[in-house]
């Protein structure tokens, strides 16, 4: 089973992802917003994959990922996105993602992913 | 030629009346001399002169009364000619503004809010310009406001659809999380939780619809068109709308002839209409109805039905199907969950595929809606990738 970064602004989201994910036995870390992502890595955390909301305060999922790209880190990361059709949404092309997970979150989808992912 | 006026004819024939008159008593008192015999040759000469004079008076007066006539007709013709020349005049100078007037106006009923006219010439087309000068101008100022207000309800429709989605996303997650220990729970309780689920689902199709038309409205319906194979489309969609249609002993079948070229759509947009018309089938039909997904090339379109043995639309309601808010009378069954969108929203995602839908049904019978969606260009040498994205705004 894998490690994943997950991060979210809200709690209650963090919860319910970190429970899910865990049933399915997955070992999960939690962070607050980009920035926090960043500084987990800086201190050595190695996600098998980072599952990271698109809009947080101080920064971004997307701001988070530019850097850990920037960096040569090339983890499969999947970004979560309130709006319903991330396609529309300035969607960077750059970046390497995996996937785009839309809220509310189909977690039976969510955990394939996941799944073919990190296998 | 005598020249005299009506006023003047008048007199003289009144003088001329008088003369003769006159002429005819001192005609008769030499007449009365004559009888007598007192008169003489003198009286004789008064009768031969009276005589005279009548005739001279009277072709004096005949001659007057044609230079009349003629005065009359001349002046007649004169007036006409004169009141022709106003006229023509007036139609001129008022021609040209009347014309610079109905052009502007065709500008701005086709839409070009900054037409306006040139206020000169007569009064009358003066005060007609500048009163249509005032009516563009509150046009445009209304047209702006309106823009102004769609671009804040857009804006509050992404807002409002994105900040509710957060909580949305948790209830949903913390409710399905209880399902996953069903067996936990008491039927009680369950039931609960499936209520609470159910309006979850309701509450995520509002949002999406609301935003998708939002969108539409706006012109920013995007959509990433891709060539895409038909068959594992329709059997996806068909696989996921089964345990709906199952539930309530409904027969959902599809029919994909081999060999279809793939069509040029955004795969999750097809899917969203084709759920669409089959969660409609799916609840407007009874228990035990059958629904079937038919598709079929035609030209260079592939047609996908969507039929149902249903109750059918009556007429009156059938032309007005794809209107926002419009919703099939659901006098028949109490299943119907849907948010009166649906098809307004089909047909906006249709369009900006460059496809069309219709719908055609018979009370009693069923119903069938017909989307047909462009079949792919063959891959061409650079494989077509520079921008594929289109909008509602590029396809209308």
């Amino acid at each position: 089973m894998a490690t994943i970064l997950v991060a979210d602004d809200s709690e209650t989201i963090l919860l319910l992802m970190r429970t899910r994910l865990e049933m399915a036995g997955h070992t999960v870390a939690t962070a607050a917003d980009g920035q926090e992502v960043l500084d987990h890595i800086a201190n050595g955390v190695a996600p098998d994959m980072l599952l990271l909301d698109a809009m947080m305060p101080r920064k971004s999922g997307i701001d988070a990922l530019r850097e850990i790209r920037g960096a040569g880190n090339e983890v499969p990361a999947l970004i979560v996105s309130a709006h319903q059709n991330p396609g529309d949404a300035d969607a960077p092309t750059d970046l390497a993602i995996a996937a785009y997970v839309t809220k509310p979150i189909d977690f039976d989808r969510l955990l394939e992913t996941v799944t073919q992912l990190t296998s | 030629m005598a020249v005299i006026g009506v006023g003047r004819f008048i007199q003289q024939r009144q003088d001329f009346e008088d003369s003769i008159a006159r002429s005819y008593q001192v005609e008769m008192v030499a007449r009365e001399r004559i009888a007598r015999g007192t008169g003489g040759e003198p009286a004789r000469a008064i009768v031969r002169q009276q005589g005279q004079r009548r005739a001279e008076l009277r072709d004096e007066i005949s001659s007057d009364t044609r230079d009349t006539a003629l005065l009359v007709a001349a002046g007649l013709l004169a007036g006409l000619t004169g009141a022709l020349l106003l006229f023509s005049g007036l139609i001129s100078s008022m021609r040209r503004p009347l014309e610079e007037l109905v052009a502007a106006a065709g500008k701005l009923a086709s839409g070009d809010r900054s037409a306006r006219v040139e206020v000169g010439g007569l009064a009358e087309t003066a005060t007609l310009g500048a009163a249509f000068n005032e009516m563009a101008e509150e046009l445009e100022l209304e047209e702006s406001r309106r823009e102004e207000l769609d671009r804040l309800k857009d804006e509050f429709v992404l807002t409002a659809s994105h900040e509710l989605r957060s909580p949305l996303t948790s209830v949903q997650g913390f409710a399905e999380l209880l399902m996953l220990e069903r067996e936990s729970l008491t039927p009680r309780q369950a039931e609960t939780v499936e209520v609470i689920l159910d309006n979850c689902r309701h509450l995520v199709r509002l949002l999406n619809d609301l935003l998708d038309l939002a969108r539409s409205d706006a012109g920013r319906l995007a959509i990433r068109p891709r060539p895409t194979e038909v068959a594992p489309l329709i059997a996806d969609v068909v696989r996921t709308m089964r345990a709906q249609t199952e539930a309530d002993g409904q027969a959902l079948s599809e029919q994909v002839p081999p060999g279809l070229l793939p069509i040029e759509v955004e795969p999750d947009r097809v899917r969203q209409i084709l759920v669409n018309l089959i969660t409609n089938a799916h609840e407007y039909s009874p228990e035990g109805a059958s629904i079937q997904v038919a598709v079929q090339a035609i030209g260079a379109q592939v047609e996908i039905a969507v039929s149902d043995d249903g109750p059918g639309i009556p007429p009156d309601q059938l032309g007005r199907i794809f209107e926002r808010f419009t919703r099939g009378d659901a006098g028949l069954t109490q299943r119907v969950g849907g948010t009166g969108l649906g098809l307004a929203i089909s047909k906006s995602l249709v369009e900006v595929h460059g496809g069309s839908i219709d719908a055609e049904s018979t009370v009693g019978e069923g119903s069938t809606f017909r989307v047909r969606l462009p079949i792919a260009a063959a891959p061409a040498a650079g494989d077509g990738q520079a921008d594929p994205s289109r909008t509602t705004a590029e396809a209308s």
